[in-house]
């Protein structure tokens, strides 16, 4: 019979009235990620031997690592993503050794301006005595932990775009 | 009295290309007399871009191709280079790859499914299919972290092996997935307007079908049960019982109703995936520099829309010397301008959306 098929079809519609609903309110509500999510990229400093396989491995050529020798110790005194370039396969992370490269749970990631997008995980100066090898001064003040802790404090507030737009 | 034809115009922005395509139409009338599809407008030049990769790099860029099946696309790609340098995969990774592939082989088809609804006019099917594709994307960014393009194949193998909490969800799903799929009968396929719209409209007869070498659901919808999971196993699937759903009269409603019959197999095919999932490695022993031997290799795989091959010539450096995919949206619509003609213009959207493309892959 012609409109039977419209009528099942109705029925289904308002069955669907009363069932729980799907979405929910964005910006205020927000839905658990999963553990693998690929979200913005964070770096552990103290981990990174900055060997330089993720910006080998990458597809893109997102990486930019500039390094440089002190003492006898590789020191990463840059690591910048550039961003708009990659596509979050997570090839990079996959080759780090030392766990140093992780996706984080961070989804926003939106910029207004342009310049604003590179990720810039690492930017710090070469010191003269790596923070190990200096002699323990640790009884007055100890400038060793200091100085190792501004580069960890750098990375983890500063100079990753924290604030969109 | 002496009337001419015209020409109109079609996309390349035009929501029911599902993307950036452009048919020219020369119409009698309302009556199409001749088209000419202009593909194109989502060249990327991925084959060119491999060559400059490594073989695993590649993977990423096979996921823009059909981005709504990108697990199926990464398949296709890594069989190709695991058939190049003879390696064996393990059976734990085969059938987390059968798991995956289908779950995206489901998604895809609840996109072609709700998006033909839209098409022919019905908002309310596409919405409960995207709903329920959000399920199966929730799924397989639990696997692999993404929602859309995964880059979870490896050579060898997948990437990270299934988490414990992505058991209980997809039970829940493959429970629940008849009964949605009766909820698209009963919304989309049942309905006299959309039935009126699709019945015995875009004809493909199994010969042409076959002269054109078209695949997938759009050659099934015309009767011809070839399935490559089915005639030429590969991976694990000859363990697997499942059957080809197959159309009758080769129309746009034939070719439809095939999508949803296959979801509901897909999904048995899951079920026993599951329960048959063996335990061991995940990956097969490949160095981590990937040097195929100097040669070439041609692998296939049944993609969402249909044959998927992928050729990779290797000089055995350690980037690929020449990478080729046969999309399956691209040979499918190959055959879109002869099928067009004598229809009219409101057919025409109906045809295409029937083929399923997606211009990704079309353009490559």
């Amino acid at each position: 019979m012609f409109g039977q098929g419209l009528l099942k079809g109705l029925a289904i519609t308002w069955k669907e009235l009363f069932t729980r609903k799907v979405t929910v309110q964005y910006p205020e509500e927000k839905i658990p990620l999963p553990e693998r999510y690929h979200g913005r990229f964070e770096l552990d400093v103290d981990k990174c031997i900055a060997c330089g396989l993720c910006a080998n491995a990458c597809p893109n050529k997102v990486i930019q690592i500039t390094r440089e020798k002190v003492g006898k110790k590789q020191y990463l005194t840059r690591y910048v993503m550039r961003i708009e370039y990659c596509m979050f396969c997570g090839f990079c992370v996959e080759s780090c050794n030392k766990g140093a490269l992780r996706f984080s749970h961070v989804i926003n990631m939106n910029q207004y301006f342009r310049d604003k997008v590179r990720l810039v995980l690492v930017d710090r100066p070469v010191p003269e005595v790596l923070p190990e090898e200096e002699p323990a001064k640790a009884a007055d003040g100890s400038p060793a932990e200091t100085r190792g802790k501004t580069a960890r404090a750098e990375v983890a507030a500063g100079k990753a775009p924290g604030k969109e737009g | 009295m002496k009337t001419q034809t015209y020409v109109l115009n079609m996309g390349p922005q035009h929501p029911s290309t599902h993307g950036v395509f452009r048919i020219i139409l020369e119409l009698d009338g309302e009556v199409v007399v001749k088209a000419t599809s202009v593909p194109g407008y989502l060249h990327r030049g991925i084959e060119k871009l491999a060559e400059a990769r490594t073989y695993t790099q590649v993977i990423p860029y096979t996921d823009r191709m059909d981005y709504l099946a990108s697990m199926l696309m990464n398949w296709g790609y890594v069989a190709a280079v695991e058939k190049l340098m003879g390696v064996e995969v393990p059976e734990r990774a085969e059938y987390i790859r059968v798991i995956v592939g289908e779950l995206s082989r489901i998604a895809s088809h609840l996109v072609a499914v709700g998006t033909y609804s839209v098409d022919i006019g019905g908002f309310t099917g596409f919405l409960y299919c995207f709903r329920d594709r959000e399920r199966v994307l929730d799924l397989l960014e639990m696997v692999s972290g993404s929602r859309m393009t995964f880059s979870y194949f490896r050579i060898g193998g997948v990437a990270d092996d299934l988490p414990p909490e992505f058991f209980p969800p997809l039970q829940k799903f493959l429970k629940d997935l008849p009964s949605l799929c009766d909820e698209y009968d009963g919304l989309i396929t049942g309905n006299e307007i959309f039935q009126a719209r699709t019945k015995y409209v875009g004809i493909i007869t199994p010969e042409m079908g076959i002269k054109y070498s078209l695949s997938g659901p759009v050659l099934r919808g015309s009767g011809i049960p070839y399935d490559l999971r089915k005639v030429r196993p590969y991976g694990v699937y000859d363990r697997f019982d499942f059957e080809v759903p197959v159309g009758k009269n080769g129309d746009c409603f034939d070719r439809f109703v095939c999508r949803i019959k296959e979801i509901r197999q897909s999904a048995r095919i899951i079920q026993q995936a599951i329960e048959g999932l063996p335990e061991g490695p995940i990956m097969a022993k490949v160095p981590k520099v990937i040097k195929p031997p100097a040669g070439e290799a041609y692998a296939e795989i049944e993609s969402s829309k249909g044959i998927l091959g992928c050729y990779v010539v290797s000089d055995g450096s350690t980037k690929p010397y020449r990478v080729h995919f046969r999309r399956p949206s691209f040979i499918n619509l190959g055959y879109l301008d002869e099928l067009l003609v004598g229809w009219k213009i409101a057919d025409v959207i109906a045809i295409l959306g029937s083929l399923d493309i997606v211009l990704g892959e079309v353009d490559c």
